[in-house]
């Protein structure tokens, strides 16, 4: 009796191991297989980075729409949370784990393709049809890195001016041209006792962006477009008198027209901060616009094109892109690039652009009156004045990239404390670059 | 404890019985080896899910791991210790850390204390109350921080609100973007989290002092407060110890809130250890430095918890 108690105690606690290590193992893949065999169903597994509810949703039923035309390929999504999704992407990619279809941004492309994770699409990309139909940013943004097609992007993320319009009607204000105009706007209308602010400042997290587009524009084409943060003749661009002036004037902006508090905003706060009507400007992406409508009153704000540099008489920006790529190692590439090649025709991606706010891949969408009228007007105004408002890459092909966004937002914070000085941040970032251009030759 | 049961009470055992048993193999008992086998499922589980992380983390310290390049994974020795050490955000972050725990720690344990206190009498819902104090524990740090940041917000936050209706300040005060009150921010979003831990724990060990001692105090005509420092106090110093102990180290490794809050900002004047770490991994992609940071908490850990077993009498403590 007593032995057969011991027995069975030693089999549960084996029992147990047994099945957690089962469970750690996704059946799915036994399944899959099984269906391979009998159906000839091959199923996808498909991650997005990018995540929002709403987004997840659209994504499905364009999924769901690829399956009905593709009866013999299923397509499992795996949504996981905005916040660590590229380092969920790049631990899965590093494991090997099943992954085909994968979501790939411009932050994130250098790395995996440099880590030979993703798969170079060109000999996809060389027989597609609609590879020519793509405007000139999807076509910069799939080849940015190595001239080499590693995603289709299926959209671009490109800032614009966001401004209340009412109140510059009543102040009798013109929409700002330059970042003159905008700061002396900026300051007309800001009035703490009524928590009226004119800009909503970023000084949080990804304040360097907005330290980078201000640069480029006081800089113009000093900037060399491939190399964002040198300037034409080699020269990190912060230890340019540009830099400096572009800097006093995002100082300026932040201590004399933007909430005391948003030396520590980011995103959600500075759209926040105006759509609940508290700062009269913003300058942020295009999915902002769906924001807007649903919180604002039509009439109440508009778009305008960004605001050029006081003597440059530019405005120069970096594309975003984002789409979707390979991995190398997929059992099922062609299968993948059916479901890649659906999502990025014309069609779907008018409708994925249209419902997630974002500027479509296709030269056809300028057509469309969704982008030509309204809101994204500014957009399509930008995009067919390539010579006022420039394109430059950003350094992310440089390893020291990721860091010094994280030195810059502390040194930028500083700066707006009053706990260092211009001169001294710009030349610590001029070193930086230096440094890294030097690491970069050798 | 475990390993003298595992050997000698099987001798034990075999003494007892008459007839003659085999000879144990390897010198261990059939009962031993009985323990053994009941063990191993639980240590094999162990030894994947944390001694593996833990020594491939400590073998990264030493490495160049950066995710921009994993085709260059090489031994370089201590540079990735001497590359955080030289930088000034480190000693900053260094300093933040004992602030964060100290603060932290005594905050919480006064508090929970005295909930813990308040709530051992029996009253009348009592246990709804329980369930109300206890709930922030449940919640999810990064949560509790991207709440707080609203209500901390300098602008629009309720915390400002209604210091300006009850006419404390004249101005919004940027709780979280001046360095003076973004440290006392995270710090006290830290407390209201931590508070119940210690009311939870506090409590299960007030519960199991015998009334009988209290009559007796009574009796002898101890007042309330030499009831406190002569009987409460003393009967639950294991559980105390305990709870500091663990708390301390739970404190310095938990960057949800301040990562949430102010992401170590502004300027860095709130980065702990444990959001510098996250800083090397998210921003920097250096697995390299941030394994090498996780080494220096561990070690810091390490002789901490050693010092305070010492100085507290650890053999009071019990088996933990």
């Amino acid at each position: 009796m007593r032995r057969a108690r011991r027995i069975f105690t030693l089999l549960c606690f084996w029992l147990l191991l047994l099945g957690m290590i089962a469970g750690c193992n996704s059946n799915t893949n036994g399944n899959d297989s099984k269906n391979e065999k009998n159906n000839d169903v091959v199923t996808l597994k498909m991650i997005e980075s990018l995540t929002s509810p709403s987004r997840t949703k659209l994504l499905k039923e364009m999924i769901q729409k690829f399956e009905e035309a593709n009866p013999n390929i299923k397509v499992e999504l795996i949504s996981p949370p905005l916040q660590s999704a590229d380092e969920k992407i790049t631990q899965m990619l590093m494991a090997k784990e099943d992954l085909d279809v994968l979501e790939v941004r411009d932050q994130t492309v250098k790395q995996w393709s440099n880590n030979g994770f993703i798969e170079d699409l060109s000999r996809y990309t060389n027989n597609w049809e609609y590879w020519d139909s793509l405007n000139d940013a999807a076509k910069h943004g799939a080849t940015s890195i190595d001239n080499t097609p590693y995603f289709i992007p299926y959209g671009i993320y490109q800032k614009t001016l966001f401004y209340r319009k009412d109140w510059f009607e009543e102040a009798g204000l013109e929409v700002p041209k330059t970042w003159d105009d905008l700061y002396k706007a900026a300051k007309a209308l800001t009035d703490p006792s009524k928590n009226r602010y004119g800009y909503s400042f970023r000084g949080g997290a990804g304040s360097s962006d907005y330290v980078e587009f201000m640069t480029w524009a006081y800089l113009g084409d000093k900037i060399n477009p491939a190399d964002g943060y040198f300037t034409k003749d080699g020269n990190p661009m912060f230890s340019t008198p540009e830099a400096k002036q572009a800097l006093e004037m995002f100082i300026k902006l932040y201590k004399d027209a933007s909430p005391p508090d948003s030396i520590n905003w980011s995103y959600p706060e500075m759209v926040q901060g105006f759509t609940s009507g508290m700062t009269a400007m913003l300058i942020q992406d295009p999915e902002v616009i769906n924001t807007c409508i649903e919180n604002m009153e039509e009439e109440t704000w508009a778009t305008a094109p960004l605001p050029k540099g006081p003597e440059s008489r530019v405005a120069q920006q970096t594309l975003g892109t984002a789409g979707w790529g390979i991995t190398s190692y997929s059992k099922h590439k062609d299968e993948a690039w059916k479901l890649i090649s659906f999502l990025s025709h014309p069609e779907q991606n008018l409708y994925f652009a249209k419902n997630n706010s974002l500027i479509p891949i296709h030269k056809s969408a300028g057509e469309d009156p969704f982008f030509k009228e309204g809101y994204f007007s500014s957009y399509i105004e930008m995009n067919s004045k390539p010579d006022e408002y420039l394109i430059a890459d950003r350094p992310v092909h440089y390893k020291g990239w990721g860091q010094f966004r994280a030195t810059a937002e502390k040194d930028i914070q500083a700066l707006l404390l009053g706990k260092s000085s211009i001169d001294s941040v710009l030349e610590k970032w001029s070193d930086y670059w230096k440094k890294e251009k030097e690491q970069q030759n050798n | 404890m475990l390993f003298s049961s595992l050997f000698n009470r099987g001798e034990e055992n075999m003494k007892m019985e008459t007839k003659p048993t085999p000879q144990p193999i390897f010198n261990i008992s059939k009962h031993g080896m009985f323990i053994l086998l009941c063990l191993l499922p639980a240590l094999l589980l162990v030894s994947i899910f944390i001694y593996y992380p833990l020594c491939k983390g400590m073998i990264m310290a030493f490495q160049n791991y950066s995710l921009f390049d994993l085709t260059n994974i090489r031994f370089i020795g201590l540079q990735n210790f001497k590359s955080v050490i030289v930088n000034p955000d480190f000693k900053q972050a260094l300093i933040n850390s004992f602030y964060w725990v100290f603060f932290s720690l005594i905050f919480q344990f006064m508090i929970g204390f005295v909930l813990a206190l308040m709530m051992r009498k029996k009253f009348r819902g009592r246990g709804i109350y329980q369930a109300f104090v206890f709930f922030p524990w449940a919640m999810s740090g990064f949560l509790i921080g991207l709440i707080w940041r609203w209500m901390f917000n300098g602008q629009g936050g309720v915390i400002n609100d209604l210091l300006l209706k009850m006419n404390l300040f004249d101005t919004p005060i940027p709780f979280l973007a001046d360095p003076k009150w973004a440290m006392a921010s995270v710090i006290m979003a830290n407390i209201w989290y931590g508070v119940t831990f210690f009311g939870i724990m506090l409590l299960a060990a007030l519960q199991s002092i015998p009334e009988e001692l209290y009559e007796a105090a009574k009796m002898d005509g101890a007042n309330n407060i030499q009831q406190l420092f002569h009987i409460t106090i003393p009967y639950i110093m294991p559980t105390i110890i305990a709870t500091t102990l663990l708390r301390v180290i739970w404190i310095l490794n938990f960057p949800d809130i301040i990562y949430a809050m102010t992401n170590g900002g502004p300027a860095g004047s709130t980065h702990i250890l444990s959001t510098y770490m996250l800083e090397k991994i998210i921003y920097d992609q250096d697995y390299g430095q941030a394994s090498a940071i996780g080494v220096i908490i561990m070690i810091l850990l390490s002789f901490f918890s050693i010092f305070y077993l010492l100085a507290t009498k650890f053999n009071k403590v019990g088996d933990f």
